[in-house]
């Protein structure tokens, strides 16, 4: 493999793997409080499409960025209503969430007089630093650095952030306090319903920060579904960085790289080439079960598992 | 003076009436949030409904069809209420259907054009059942035994499944595959005889297998010694322990019944009207809409048939909708607003709001005291 | 002292209603706090005297009634207000969160914490204040991995921590050997003459007249009636307590000289951590005799209950009931050679919540006719039996059809017990039957136990209610860190003398 196989390799790594860092970081947040959100992969859909739809209006990126962030966070109000003050099965309401939106997101891409399907994006996420210009020059680093868009190093910095912010900041103790045993930090004093409503919100905000970055970096033109599994992926990666952001960055870039593979191999020639994309398709996945499996099972988990009240309906008022 | 302004408490058990209600009400606030982004991009929603309707029920053409994609809907319906009520999340209907799907073909295409329908058909119903439940194994196991969340293991089962269908067909040459057409890959018919027989337009005897699996799991549950050790073990585990049964033995059991159930209703959509092992007409999303049929239905493994129906017209009103000018995806936003307000409903049903009794001397006139 | 600081009272609550799913746990309570006094909140179990703590602690808003701190009108709309009020309540299960550390414990939700946390600036407050009250924490360590005496500690100091001017203690010694609670008495006081008020909620009379300056006292969700402690009579207070000068059931005759039904050589259990709560215990029990085992909780009673009835394997030793060896057998077997279990946790193990009470009455005997035919199961006979035994056992408050979970406490252990008993077994264990009990039920419930060790059963009764233990067993043995370490005839014990095998104070072999 020649060097810039290599870098084009990592390059696709990290533009696949940047929107699963929003998407898992978000996801993480959102777990951390307690709530589990299956409803990631609709987020991003509705992120995604609203994202495009307001840079397409508007010729604006960072309005689009905004957008979209907006729309995630109120599309996730929706399940943070539903498993916070409904308390009902928070496994069914994020499902719910991602059939909903995914349909919403085709319907929006595809309806009204004018739809959007075909439509090349207005403005497009681009590398900061052009070839040519000093720094992105050097060799190797130089492009793999310097070379990206904006939106990459917002994700590490979204990254370093949330791992700062859950160990070291008053608010990601009450949060994890929250995640763990809500009824101690209610009588402690934390108020429970405002904290995961909050956290649920900036995740469906990351989701589709992380939805945008699909149609607004990756796909030049608006198709039906530019986002493919990510959201699902997200949601396996959460457990293989075990709730902690800077390990979902690793996990998220690894994933990047075994979407990227199946065109790396292709060049190797045979017998790389020979191995059907449909069976490395299925790479992720299994990746993702059998972590699961080693990970989680046994005396690991009570060090690299899950907050303890995840997934259970809090009752503030329990006899 | 402190009044709450009304108390939340759990209700001892909902009045049938309620527990109808609750269902119609999603379908109808279900509605109504598809009208209004109907009406938001332009178009007319009561135009739109009325063509579903008409589509789904107003000629034999479209009855036939409705009931055609509520067959496989009873079935993962059962699939996930069998599984949900014990707590059991296994969302990977979508894979154990298509699993269903390639075991039955495959022992279709094996056993050969020879074979008497008197022994095909049972062999596709086995092998369709076996499918799916070997494919739920590979996450009930590890739940089971080794106590893995179940949940992010049957998701990611979907995915495998898919890219394994896509693989036999467009990724090799299998025995599923074709090989008398080479332009486009596609799977190979299966025998005749394997073939259910079709009697109402397109609608075949599979809907009667379908019912029948829904009587025999309600009769399963409320009726047998296994189903009581079920229900026990669904509502406390520790009790279920306590009384020396085997709670790993009955999780086990019901996922596996669970994959069973949807792994069938993918055997049956090959042998019914697909005929093949086509992955275009079996990617259809009937795992994760069967979810949406056991949550409307309550989790009752007899209610699931009639809201199969419902889901199954849902289903066949959607690709007509492209000749009117509406997306199809309508549709899909509908189920999934349907789910939304079925779950959010069963607060209503679990719960009573009601004033509190507030004592005749309290005023405020006496906070000042 | 003039009369007007006098006057103001720490906290005042005026005709507090509060209902819980149409039970009236409080109903017109008044209650008064001074500064500076240790308050007792005397009750039985039930009496609603956590109720009121919670409210006054803002986990529970009241239906109705004021609140009044230092003379002002006050709503607590969450537990946030209340610490903010200086008010705070140690739970009698605990509100500690496991997977994170003392010091992290200590600061949660502290409203002058700064947005930043200093984990070392952390840990040298939260030893300082442990040594300044004598309740010595280390900060680092992850609450799971205390011990609940120590977990105490913490909860303590989270509430010193934030200053609290009221500290709440809801029944804080049933965790605590006699010597931990000693500490804990020199701690309230401590705290009482600081200027700081502390209530003691509690249903133990001797602790109330060793560490209070006054006791009120509740009954069925009222306030019944306030003295000075110096003046209460423990019979005036007892009288309050029950309403009547109550007898309850006690064995009358002597235990019938029976077989032996029960027998366990050197029985050794593993706790859930993998350590040895049950180290090498070995007793008999014959028919129609109450053998009672005393200890304070966490001794291993849970861990011998398990290993006897099947839920745990014993790593070593035997069990025989009634000539079986079923040391390593199933709880099925133990089901079919005639033992019940009478868990402590009613509708945690003992009985499945959302089931009817039919269902949960059928619950030993569903694999049998008349309920089972073959593999079918026959409705009507849960429906039938289940009937008779709702008449016969008086349980109260059956609606066909729905969740048992409805019942009260009494009638969810009247059931229980029913269920148990109906299937004639050779040997009953219960652990802590009358727990939470009021003394209508109590008194049923101990006529049961009765009424088995009548019918020829030999009963094991673990439990922590020294009352209970003193007047229904025939012997009493003392489990302590998982050993025997007392063993004699009901002649032969007394309170003290249980007490102190309890805490570990082994006695003096006779020479």
């Amino acid at each position: 493999m020649n060097d810039s196989q290599l870098i084009l390799t990592i390059f696709a790594a990290m533009a696949l793997g940047t929107p699963l860092i929003f998407a898992t970081v978000g996801e993480i947040i959102t777990e951390r409080a307690g709530i589990l959100n299956l409803g990631v992969q609709g987020t991003m859909l509705v992120g995604a499409v609203s994202g495009f739809w307001a840079t397409f209006e508007t010729g604006s990126l960072v309005l689009g960025v905004v957008v979209s962030m907006i729309a995630g966070a109120v599309f996730s109000m929706i399940h943070a209503f539903a498993s916070i003050t409904l308390r009902v099965s928070q496994i069914v309401s994020g499902l719910a969430l991602t059939i909903f939106g995914t349909g919403l997101a085709s319907f929006l891409g595809k309806a009204g007089s004018d739809p959007l399907v075909g439509e090349p994006s207005r403005e497009q996420f681009l590398p900061l630093l052009r070839a040519g210009t000093g720094l992105a020059d050097l060799p190797v680093a130089g492009p793999l650095i310097f070379g990206h868009d904006i939106l990459i190093y917002v994700a590490w910095l979204v990254a370093g952030a949330a791992s700062y912010y859950l160990f070291h900041t008053r608010m990601g103790l009450s949060l994890r306090a929250v995640g763990e045993d809500p009824a101690s930090a209610e009588s402690a004093g934390v108020n429970v319903a405002w904290v995961r409503y909050a956290h649920v919100m900036i995740g469906g905000a990351l989701a589709g920060l992380g939805g945008a970055y699909f149609s607004l970096a990756l796909t030049p033109t608006w198709v039906d579904n530019p986002i493919g599994a990510a959201g699902w992926i997200a949601i396996a990666l959460v457990i293989l960085a075990s709730w902690r952001p800077w390990r979902a960055v690793f996990a998220a870039y690894l994933f990047g790289a075994a979407e990227r593979v199946q065109f790396t191999l292709q060049t190797l020639g045979e017998p790389w080439s020979d191995i059907p994309s449909t069976i490395l398709a299925m790479l992720p996945f299994v990746l993702a079960i059998v972590a699961m499996i080693l990970l989680t099972s046994g005396k690991r988990a009570r060090f690299l598992g899950a907050p303890a009240a995840l997934g259970i309906p809090y009752f503030r008022e329990q006899r | 003076m402190t009044t709450r302004r009304f108390i939340i408490e759990p209700r001892g058990l909902a009045s049938l009436r309620l527990t109808i209600l609750i269902p119609l009400a999603s379908v109808a606030a279900a509605l109504v949030v598809g009208a209004i982004f109907l009406a938001l991009t332009g178009d007319n929603p009561y135009t739109v409904y009325k063509h579903m309707v008409d589509t789904a029920f107003g000629n034999s053409r479209g009855l036939s069809e409705t009931l055609v994609s509520a067959t496989p809907l009873i079935l993962t319906g059962l699939a996930a209420a069998v599984a949900f009520k014990m707590l059991v999340w296994n969302i990977g209907g979508e894979g154990q259907f298509l699993l269903g799907a390639i075991f039955s073909s495959g022992i279709a295409i094996a056993m050969g054009s020879g074979t008497p329908a008197a022994i095909a058909i049972p062999a596709v119903i086995i092998a369709g059942a076996l499918g799916g439940a070997l494919w739920a194994s590979i996450a009930a196991i590890p739940r089971v035994y080794l106590g893995t969340n179940e949940i992010i293991t049957t998701l990611m089962l979907n995915f495998i499944a898919l890219n394994l269908m896509n693989y036999l067909i467009f990724g090799s040459k299998s025995p599923w595959r074709d090989p008398a057409v080479s332009t486009f890959p596609s799977g190979r018919p299966i025998p005749e005889s394997f073939r259910l027989t079709e009697f109402f337009k397109r609608l075949d005897v599979g809907i009667f297998i379908a019912v029948a699996v829904a009587l025999v799991a309600w009769f399963l549950l409320s009726r047998t010694r296994w189903g009581f050790e079920v229900r026990v073990v669904g509502d406390s585990a520790e009790t279920a322990r306590y009384a020396g049964i085997s709670v790993p033995r009955k999780i086990l059991g019901v996922f596996l019944l669970s994959g069973a159930f949807a792994g069938l209703a993918g055997g049956l959509w090959v042998a019914g009207p697909v005929g093949a092992l086509d992955p275009r007409s079996l990617d259809l999303g009937f795992g994760f809409t069967g979810i949406i049929v056991a949550a409307l239905a309550r989790l009752n493994p007899v209610a699931v048939i009639p809201v199969a129906v419902l889901m199954g017209a849902l289903n066949n009103a959607g690709p007509s909708l492209q000749s009117i000018g509406v997306p199809p995806e309508i549709v899909t936003m509908l189920q999934g607003a349907i789910l939304i307000f079925a779950v959010g409903g069963e607060f209503f049903i679990a719960n009573r709001i009601r004033k509190p009794e507030v004592s005749a001397a309290a005023t405020p006139a006496e906070a000042t005291a | 002292m003039s009369d007007s600081a006098a006057n103001t009272l720490a906290v005042e609550l005026r005709d507090i209603h509060k209902e819980f799913y149409g039970v009236k746990a409080n109903e017109g309570v008044d209650f008064q706090l001074r500064r500076g006094e240790v308050h007792a909140l005397l009750g039985e179990n039930g009496a609603g005297k956590s109720t009121l703590c919670s409210i006054l602690a803002g986990l529970y808003r009241p239906d109705s009634g004021e609140m009044l701190l230092e003379g002002e009108p006050t709503v607590f709309k969450s537990p946030k207000d209340a610490l903010a009020a200086r008010i705070g309540m140690v739970y009698q299960h605990f509100r500690l969160i496991p997977n994170l550390t003392v010091a992290e414990n200590l600061v949660v939700g502290h409203p002058d914490l700064g947005l930043r946390i200093d984990q070392k600036e952390l840990h040298s407050a939260a030893t300082r204040l442990g040594e300044e009250y004598g309740l010595p924490v280390d900060p680092a360590a992850r609450v799971w991995q205390l011990s609940v005496g120590e977990q105490q500690r913490v909860e303590i100091l989270k509430l010193l921590y934030r200053d609290v001017k009221v500290l709440i203690l809801d029944e804080p010694t049933a965790v605590l050997t006699p010597q931990e609670a000693a500490v804990l008495f020199r701690t309230m006081r401590q705290m009482a003459a600081e200027g700081r008020s502390v209530i003691f909620v509690s249903h133990k009379l001797h602790e109330v007249k060793e560490v209070s300056d006054r006791v009120s006292v509740m009954r069925q969700g009222r306030m019944v009636g306030g003295v000075d402690t110096a003046d209460a009579e423990p019979r005036d207070l007892a009288r309050m307590m029950v309403g009547r000068d109550l007898e309850l059931s006690t064995r009358d005759q002597e235990a019938a000289e029976g077989e032996t039904v029960l027998s366990v050589r050197d029985l050794v259990v593993e706790s859930d951590r993998g350590l040895k709560a049950v180290n090498g215990v070995s007793f008999d029990i014959r028919a129609g005799e109450v053998l009672g085992v005393a200890g304070v909780s966490g001794n291993g009673q849970r861990e011998l209950a398990y290993g006897l009835v099947g839920l745990r394997r014993p790593s070593s030793g035997t069990v025989i009931l009634d000539g079986d060896d079923v040391s390593r057998a199933t709880v099925v077997s133990h089901i079919r050679k005639g033992l019940a279990y009478v868990p402590q946790s009613r509708l945690g193990m003992g009985l499945a919540p959302g089931l009817t009470t039919e269902d949960n009455l059928g619950l030993k005997a569903f694999r049998e006719p008349p309920y089972a035919q073959g593999l079918r199961l026959v409705p009507s006979v849960f429906k039938d039996l289940g009937a008779e035994l709702i008449e016969k056992y008086d349980i109260r408050g059956v609606q066909p059809g729905l969740p048992i979970r409805l019942l009260s406490g009494g009638n969810l252990q009247k059931a229980l017990i029913a269920r148990e008993v109906e299937s004639k077994p050779k040997v009953l264990i219960a652990r802590s039957p009358t727990r939470g009990l009021d003394v209508g039920a109590t008194e049923a419930v101990r006529k049961l136990v009765l009424a088995e060790r009548e019918r020829g059963t030999g009963v094991l009764l673990i439990s922590e209610d020294l009352d209970e233990l003193l007047a229904l067993s025939d012997r009493l043995i003392v489990l302590y860190e998982g050993e025997i370490v007392g063993e004699m005839a009901a002649e032969d014990a007394s309170s003290e003398r249980l007490g102190l095998l309890m805490a570990g104070q082994r006695e003096a072999e006779p020479a």
